[in-house]
């Protein structure tokens, strides 16, 4: 009778154990991580396609000053921007990266709205190619950012939930922060990118 | 203790039903089963002719190991094609694991022009020959004008050729499907003697410790336990094998580690990344 007892004991701690959540920490937060640099990546391309496509506007549409501009301080403004480890647990540095995102995008949309007074601009073959280029990685970056609201989620859920949110306190992985709802209209208004066909 | 433990999956219960009704509520368009290389869901091609596209998609993956399948349905409202595109993209995983060679072209005949008509999806792993920009020319220059015309075969065709054309451009690994299988059993006997040695060891010093000097009753019956123990992790060992290389004798053309799925195929465990291109005709 004793002895199962023992056992029972053993394989009740062991359950704890497991419960306590260490390793899902461990792989959560790595997943996160990675759909945060693969988020950042798309970024990045992005702002690596806008010197070519605001030169080659500018050859068609070199009155359009304004709009050129916005897009070159934009994108400049994206880049500068520091991207840190801290920027995943630091929800200030995250809305700011969020920010300067949202604001080439829709600097970028002007543009192409803009673009649109412009017949020759438009038959344009390497303009035609720099906005297809544009739209997949809009689109790549949409993705990019769901996949992270959901690793966020499933790792937010663990930090939050008990008993895990005592590991989560221990060993300080606290709750990250997510792209919200504001921003997403911000990036669903992007798509202005996508013009007719 | 054990209300305790059971707390987390009650709160996670409750959050996955919220999301459930959510999903529910939004009434997406379902991702259908991958039951061939053409899917024809909008009746535009004739059987015949879905049948000839069919069969270019399985000889081009039997030569070259990529997948590429064609989608037709007729709307992906309330989604744009894309959000639907990656859907199902992510729920076929189209292409060879680690070398992400799927495309999947879909076309949405009666979407609304906002929600755009045409779409390739392109996997990670071809983005090198088919680039964003080409997607986009084979959608409105290749497929477009015969779409037109109500061309629907000739378009897809076309289409299909010049996806092909531009996947031979990209210098992927060859298929090794004869090669990749029998690595696969290789792995599965690895695994279960590793099973069996460690098992073996564990129970060994378990057994070894219990038999020292200790008036001890019922020795016999931790012995009996073990044995259950050990046959029942030994019997799921080699059913997950026998499982495994089943997928791949009856898959056919499953790439990588794909299992079969009722008659269809399977992808490899390709990835994407939502690159590609949308258009409309």
């Amino acid at each position: 009778m004793k002895k199962w007892f023992a056992w029972l004991a053993i394989a009740a701690s062991v359950l704890t154990l497991s419960s306590c959540g260490y390793n899902d920490f461990q792989a959560k937060d790595e997943a996160t991580k990675a759909a945060w640099g693969e988020v950042v990546n798309q970024y990045q391309r992005r702002a690596d396609l806008i010197p070519n496509l605001v030169n080659t506007v500018k050859g068609y549409a070199a009155h359009e000053k304004d709009t050129l501009e916005a897009v070159t301080k934009a994108r400049a403004a994206a880049t500068s921007f520091q991207i840190t480890p801290e920027v995943l647990t630091n929800p200030e540095a995250f809305n700011k990266f969020q920010q300067v995102q949202g604001q080439l995008s829709s600097a970028l949309s002007r543009l192409m709205a803009v673009s649109e007074n412009y017949p020759q601009l438009k038959a344009d073959t390497s303009f035609r190619d720099l906005q297809s280029q544009l739209e997949g990685t809009e689109n790549r970056i949409t993705v990019a950012r769901q996949r992270y609201i959901t690793s966020v989620q499933e790792y937010n859920v663990l930090a939050r939930s008990f008993p895990t949110n005592i590991t989560a306190k221990i060993f300080s992985y606290p709750v990250k922060p997510s792209f919200t709802v504001d921003n997403e209209k911000a990036i669903s208004t992007a798509p202005a990118v996508n013009f007719g066909k | 203790m054990p209300s305790f433990r059971a707390l987390p999956a009650f709160f996670l219960s409750i959050l996955l039903t919220g999301f459930l009704q959510l999903a529910g509520a939004q009434d997406f368009v379902a991702v259908p089963a991958l039951s061939s290389h053409v899917i024809d869901q909008a009746q535009m091609l004739e059987e015949q002719q879905r049948r000839a596209l069919d069969q270019v998609l399985v000889d081009y993956e039997t030569r070259t190991g990529s997948q590429i399948v064609v989608l037709l349905i007729s709307s992906t409202a309330p989604e744009a094609i894309e959000q639907y595109g990656i859907r199902v993209a992510d729920a076929w995983k189209l292409g060879r694991k680690g070398i992400d060679d799927g495309v999947i072209l879909i076309v949405a005949k009666d979407n609304p022009k906002a929600l755009r008509r045409l779409r390739i999806e392109a996997g990670r792993g071809v983005q090198g020959s088919l680039t964003d920009a080409k997607s986009k020319r084979i959608l409105e220059d290749v497929i477009a004008p015969h779409f037109r015309q109500n061309d629907y075969y000739g378009g897809l065709a076309a289409g299909v050729s010049a996806l092909t054309s531009l996947l031979d451009e990209e210098h992927l690994p060859a298929a090794e499907k004869a090669k990749q299988a029998s690595a696969q059993e290789d792995d599965g006997w690895i695994e279960l003697i590793a099973v069996v040695v460690f098992l073996a060891v564990f129970f060994g010093v378990i057994l070894f410790v219990r038999r020292r000097p200790r008036n001890n009753l019922n020795n016999n019956d931790w012995g009996h336990t073990a044995g259950v123990i050990i046959g029942s992790i030994l019997s799921d060992a080699v059913q997950n094998r026998g499982s495994r290389s089943g997928g791949f004798s009856s898959g056919g053309f499953g790439g990588g580690s794909g299992s079969s799925s009722g008659g269809g195929f399977s992808g490899g465990g390709g990835g994407f990344d939502g690159g590609g291109a949308s258009g409309d005709w």
